[in-house]
């Protein structure tokens, strides 16, 4: 079982991001340890593509799919009227520099990178769509991957 | 959502949720404390990389003025996040009691 919903564009959309994943977990008897975890991933990819994606022409929603897996969950973020742009290709932050040194920017992906199984980000320029994906499982261990696609798929 | 006030002895409580949209609310309180300030975060269930700006923020604050923010009942989910975030060098943390 999988569901799908789509999100206004927006900061204010964060309540109902957080209602939709945890009502998903309850009713497939995913571990609530993972939602945390999941929310945090969600809420950072979700943030990034309203901070870089709000362009004019781009969607005024973007969707969010969830679907069970074993051990855990897949979630799919897909934007519509975008530039490309590879958020798993996003440096990491340099945890080690004195506190004077150190900006939050950045932080987000650098977290996501360590806290999923997998993640892969995919782009159709012929609908100039951004189609990111992870998996969160009790067990995982993180490989970022990467595809990319240039037409309809 | 999330609540912050000030609790006993000096420290200030934040409860529930700490994500992009609630992180103005806890800038704008964090903005008033000064001096060595402990956070509690027994109840604080949640935290995502704006709140981990907000907390940054005010300790550069803080320590520029010979105070400092300390970060107590800190649940491992959060230990986690603050520690991939490379935040135990920059804080104190005390982590919360395991049941």
């Amino acid at each position: 079982m999988s569901t799908a919903r789509a999100f206004a564009r927006g900061i204010d959309s964060i309540e109902r991001i957080f209602e939709f994943t945890s009502d998903y977990f309850a009713r497939s008897a995913i571990d609530p340890r993972l939602l945390p975890t999941v929310d945090l991933v969600v809420e950072e990819l979700f943030t990034n593509m309203v901070k870089y994606g709000t362009l004019p022409g781009s969607a005024t929603e973007i969707r969010i799919a969830m679907e069970a897996v074993e051990g855990g969950v897949e979630v799919e973020l897909v934007d519509h009227g975008v530039d490309e742009f590879d958020m798993t290709e996003a440096p990491d932050v340099d945890t080690t520099r004195p506190i004077e040194e150190r900006e939050a920017g950045g932080l987000g992906l650098h977290l996501i990178r360590r806290l999923v199984d997998s993640w892969h980000y995919e782009y159709s320029e012929a609908r100039r769509e951004s189609r990111i994906t992870f998996t969160k499982t009790l067990a995982g261990i993180p490989a970022p991957t990467r595809r990319k696609t240039t037409g309809v798929t | 959502m999330l609540a912050i006030d000030f609790g006993t002895q000096g420290t200030v409580v934040m409860s529930g949720r700490l994500d992009a949209a609630q992180s103005p609310k806890a800038q704008e309180f964090l903005d008033g404390v000064q001096g060595a300030v402990t956070l509690d975060c027994t109840r604080l269930e949640y935290i995502s990389s704006l709140g981990l700006g907000v907390l940054l923020k005010t300790q550069k604050r803080l320590l520029g003025k010979g105070g400092k923010l300390r970060l107590a009942g800190v649940s491992p989910h959060l230990q986690d996040i603050f520690v991939y975030s490379g935040f135990d060098r920059i804080f104190e943390i005390e982590t919360a009691p395991q049941p």
